[in-house]
């Protein structure tokens, strides 16, 4: 099979695998339990009129799935949102009023890529390099303290480590203790954008610890593996330098589980980062998820999946394209 | 829905924070440009000063954000901080509970109590300099009374018969076809929209992001879940605040909200820990005050007391153990809460043990003659005793008696639910439970979301005990009418009680203009309701704020009510020093 049909095939299957998403996630929100038009005005005062009034503006009057009654069989929820979106109509939000869901997953998206993209380069950076070195040194008091470190900082709790980090950050070193800007500094371009950098430090840093232990844990497992290989053995017997062995032999090999492991992580990065968040009052993603549940806030949250099923989708894709250039074999699969 | 929510005034410190949106409004404010520009030039000195004056930014630190900017459309305490900042209403409550002239200057009632009639102060403008007239007042009104397709709370302020006339410009009559007691009462939300502008919108899809009012304050800038900016209005007809500006600040994390505090990012923060206190109280610089709430709230536990015959024929599942419906078991419940000890060690001190559904903090409506139920585990096994529900079986928990009907639920043994949104629900469940467990009644405890709550709550009825609360107006009226027979099926009751004599003296105060007279009869009513036990009212939770006392001077703390969504304070409060 030739590489470009093998790309058509994961193309379309990615794309199946989204349409079935996109299915299973609508009726999904509609099997809890709560009623939107209830729960996004939580007030036992609300009056069977509005009820009505919101349920109709909503779409929520009309079957599910199939409308039996009067309006024909494809005017139900389901068919009415599949419409809208093939028309890249994500529809409008039910508890933030009248705004449509589009350009609210737009500037959370936006507020969590500021955090999240420093945060998993700084991770992938050092928890490879730190992967690589403890392997290299197995043994040493070196690997033993880089294990300890990555071990330490995958278990602690987000949220803890962020309110450790923000308690000394903001104490000791005058960093802000959340928001994404000062407010009302109004003090020019480059004034405004050392502001939010200082803003970024504090989270970027959190999450960066938070997620360099898997990497780190994943390249030294890896690269111990690949080292105890024939090939190796091989290559230091041609009298290859260790830097030469590890950039022509090992890194390559070892790199396949870390690809993986970057592709999932990478296509979970618009769920945001739901704790980091929290604690920073950042106002990205996760939290806009988070609520948007509490909510039953159904436009709201298919549009949310929707993009973390595409953005899985599309990492998975792409570690796998990856792999057809990291490694030959993967064709036959 | 229900407790959490009334939002109104309330006062539960919920954090439904709104997050990133893209909902940035500017406005430029001519109150804050055309001050201070004209600054003294120094010889040989061309720059003038900035346009920020002496009075600051005074920088608060909450945990909410708005949800909407439409005073119809809100719903949260955050909602309504800003909507009093901007807007002004005919009559406001002040700090001491009191029912005091803001754009009224003065109101009364005809003879027969049916034509209430409020004179206007002479100049209030809005904030694009269009004067403020009694047209004004009969639009927002009228607007408000027929909202009910539309609007969140307002139009529940009405009875729908109002007849709004504005028969000068300072003059507005509201006429209804039955007397009412509680006039005030449903004035003080009504802020008073400027029709020039509404008049031409839709008002239910109105995002309102200028929010032209005629307030002591003028919004700057409105960020979802980050932010909201205002400006003093220079011009106010009530006299301009000190401050130029006031900012608050989105902190979800009441931790951080707490260090923002002490690292001085922010010189006020509402809705902290109790459990903070201690180490705010440390610092020589911050300042903690306590008080009653604005809108007085109030924690209950609900018994699901319905009847059969009562059960809703469309909604109810009705499904709460027999043996609650018997009072004896209610009333050995009662004498198993020390509700002191819960006030203690939940709430670190800050709270008034509650009788019934009206709040401690709802002054002269809160019947303070009852002498509650002691806490006597003794007392509460002799009641069961008494009753006939013994531990026949030996495993610790007791039986409904036999002549009792209690189908395959002969165990006392009930469910208690409680809301995941709630700090201190998960120590007042456990509390509860080793405390009943004393007595023989067991307690399975679940967490459930509130909007799962709400479903298996009212009106479905399906479930045995549920801890949960309520924020009040300042009339107690709506609070009072969720125990009437008539609000069963409408979700409105949590308990299915049904008491007629209840309901008889509900009505009856509805219309009665008489104050004293109206006093005596809620306060009946909260004695029927104290013996007849549908909740038991653990405590009343107190408000409590933190200022950094280096920055700002003159915040209001010495009355009985404590309150940021009141703009008293920053109305008045000046830069330290």
């Amino acid at each position: 099979m030739t590489r470009g049909s093998l790309f058509l095939r994961k193309a379309l299957w990615a794309v199946v695998t989204i349409f079935v998403v996109v299915t299973f996630n609508f009726f999904l929100f509609r099997v809890l339990p709560g009623d939107p038009a209830k729960a996004g005005i939580k007030d036992p005062r609300l009056s069977p009129e509005m009820v009505a009034a919101l349920q109709e503006r909503y779409g929520l009057d009309k079957p599910v799935l199939f409308n039996t009654g009067e309006g024909g069989l494809f005017d139900s929820q389901y068919f009415r949102y599949l419409g809208a979106l093939s028309q890249g109509d994500l529809g409008t939000s039910y508890a933030y009023r009248n705004r449509p869901v589009s350009s609210l997953l737009g500037t959370a998206l936006v507020n969590t890529l500021w955090l999240v993209v420093p945060a998993d380069i700084l991770s992938i950076i050092l928890g490879v390099l730190l992967g690589l070195v403890a392997a290299w040194r197995r043994g040493t008091k070196l690997d033993v303290g880089a294990l300890m470190f990555a071990l330490f900082t995958w278990a602690l709790p987000t949220f803890f480590l962020g309110i450790l980090l923000l308690f000394f950050g903001s104490r000791y070193l005058g960093l802000p203790t959340g928001g994404r800007i000062t407010i009302g500094l109004d003090q020019g371009l480059w004034a405004t954008a050392g502001d939010v950098l200082r803003h970024l430090v504090l989270p970027t840093l959190t999450f960066a610890l938070v997620l360099l232990g898997e990497y780190m844990l994943i390249m030294r497992s890896s690269v111990v593996e690949v080292f105890s290989e024939d090939y190796i053995l091989t290559a230091k017997a041609k009298g290859l330098n260790t830097f030469q062995i590890i950039r022509r032999h090992g890194f390559r090999n070892a790199m396949l589980p870390l690809v993986t492991l970057i592709a999932l992580n990478l296509g979970f990065t618009v769920s945001g980062a739901i704790q980091v968040e929290t604690v920073f009052s950042w106002p990205g993603l996760g939290k806009l998820t988070v609520d948007a549940v509490a909510q039953r806030d159904y436009p709201l949250l298919q549009g949310a999946f929707l993009m973390l099923a595409i953005s899985v989708v599309v990492a998975n894709l792409a570690a796998e394209l990856i792999y057809l250039r990291l490694d030959p074999r993967v064709t036959e699969a | 829905m229900r407790h959490r929510t009334l939002a109104l005034l309330l006062g539960l410190l919920m954090v439904l924070a709104a997050c990133g949106d893209d909902d940035t409004t500017s406005t430029t404010q001519p109150g804050t440009e055309t001050t201070g520009g004209a600054s003294t030039t120094v010889p040989g000195d061309t720059t003038t000063a900035p346009p920020t004056a002496e009075g600051g930014t005074v920088r608060i630190g909450w945990g909410g954000s708005p949800s909407s900017l439409n005073p119809g459309l809100g719903e949260l305490t955050e909602d309504y901080t800003v909507y009093e900042l901007i807007y002004n209403t005919p009559i406001t409550l002040d700090m001491d509970g009191n029912y005091v002239s803001e754009l009224a200057t003065d109101w009364s009632v005809s003879e027969d109590g049916l034509t209430w009639t409020m004179n206007l102060v002479d100049g209030a403008t809005f904030h694009d300099g269009t004067p403020l007239t009694s047209e004004d007042v009969k639009y927002t009104l009228e607007l408000y009374r027929d909202c009910s397709d539309w609007c969140v709370y307002m139009s529940s302020y009405f009875d729908g018969d109002e007849v709004i006339e504005a028969p000068d410009p300072t003059t507005v009559t509201i006429t209804k076809e039955a007397p009412t007691g509680s006039f005030e009462g449903r004035m003080v939300f009504m802020y008073i929209l400027p029709k020039h502008i509404w008049e031409g919108v839709d008002p239910g899809t109105f995002d309102n992001t200028e929010m032209i009012g005629s307030g002591s304050f003028t919004l700057v800038e409105h960020r979802q879940g980050e932010y909201v900016r205002l400006a003093s209005n220079g011009d106010y007809w009530g006299g301009a605040p000190v401050v130029d500006e006031v900012i608050f600040q989105t902190f979800e994390n009441a931790d951080a909200r707490v260090q923002a505090l002490i690292n001085g990012d922010v010189d006020m923060i509402t809705e902290f820990p109790s459990t903070a206190i201690s180490t705010l109280q440390s610092d020589p610089n911050i300042t903690v005050a306590t008080g009653e709430p604005l809108a007085p709230d109030l924690t209950d536990i609900i018994f699901n007391i319905t009847e059969p015959e009562n059960c809703p024929a469309e909604d109810g599942i009705c499904s709460g153990h027999p043996a609650l419906r018997d009072l004896q078991v209610r009333l050995a419940l009662a004498h198993a809460v020390d509700k002191q000890q819960l006030i203690d060690t939940l709430l670190l001190g800050l709270g008034t043990p509650g009788i019934a559904i009206v709040p401690t903090g709802l002054g002269v409506w809160f019947n303070n003659t009852i002498e509650d139920y002691p806490f006597d585990l003794d007392e509460a096994n002799r009641i069961l005793d008494e009753a006939g529900y013994a531990d026949t079986d030996g495993n610790g928990i007791r039986e409904c008696p036999a002549s009792m009907d209690c189908g395959d639920r002969t165990e006392l043994s009930l469910r208690m639910n409680f809301p995941d949104d709630s700090d201190t629900g998960p120590r007042l469940a456990q509390t509860l439970a080793d405390w009943w467990e004393q007595v023989g009644v067991e307690v399975q405890i679940q967490v459930l979301d509130p909007d799962t709550l709400t479903s298996v709550c009212c009106p479905s009825l399906d479930f045995d005990v549920i801890l949960w609360g309520w924020g009040s107006d300042p009339d107690p009226g709506f609070l009072l009418s969720a125990l009437t027979c008539d609000e069963i099926p409408t979700g409105l009751s949590e308990s299915g009680y049904c008491n007629p004599a209840y309901d008889e003296l509900f009505y009856a105060q509805q219309t009665e203009t008489d104050l004293q007279a109206r006093i005596d009869m809620v306060h009946e009513m909260q004695q029927i309701l104290w013996e007849d036990l549908p909740y038991i009212i653990p405590y009343c939770a107190l408000s409590s704020e933190a200022f950094r006392n280096d920055r700002y001077i003159g915040w209001i703390t010495d009355t009985t009510k404590l309150a940021l969504e009141d703009p008293s304070s920053l109305n008045v409060i000046r830069p330290a020093g």
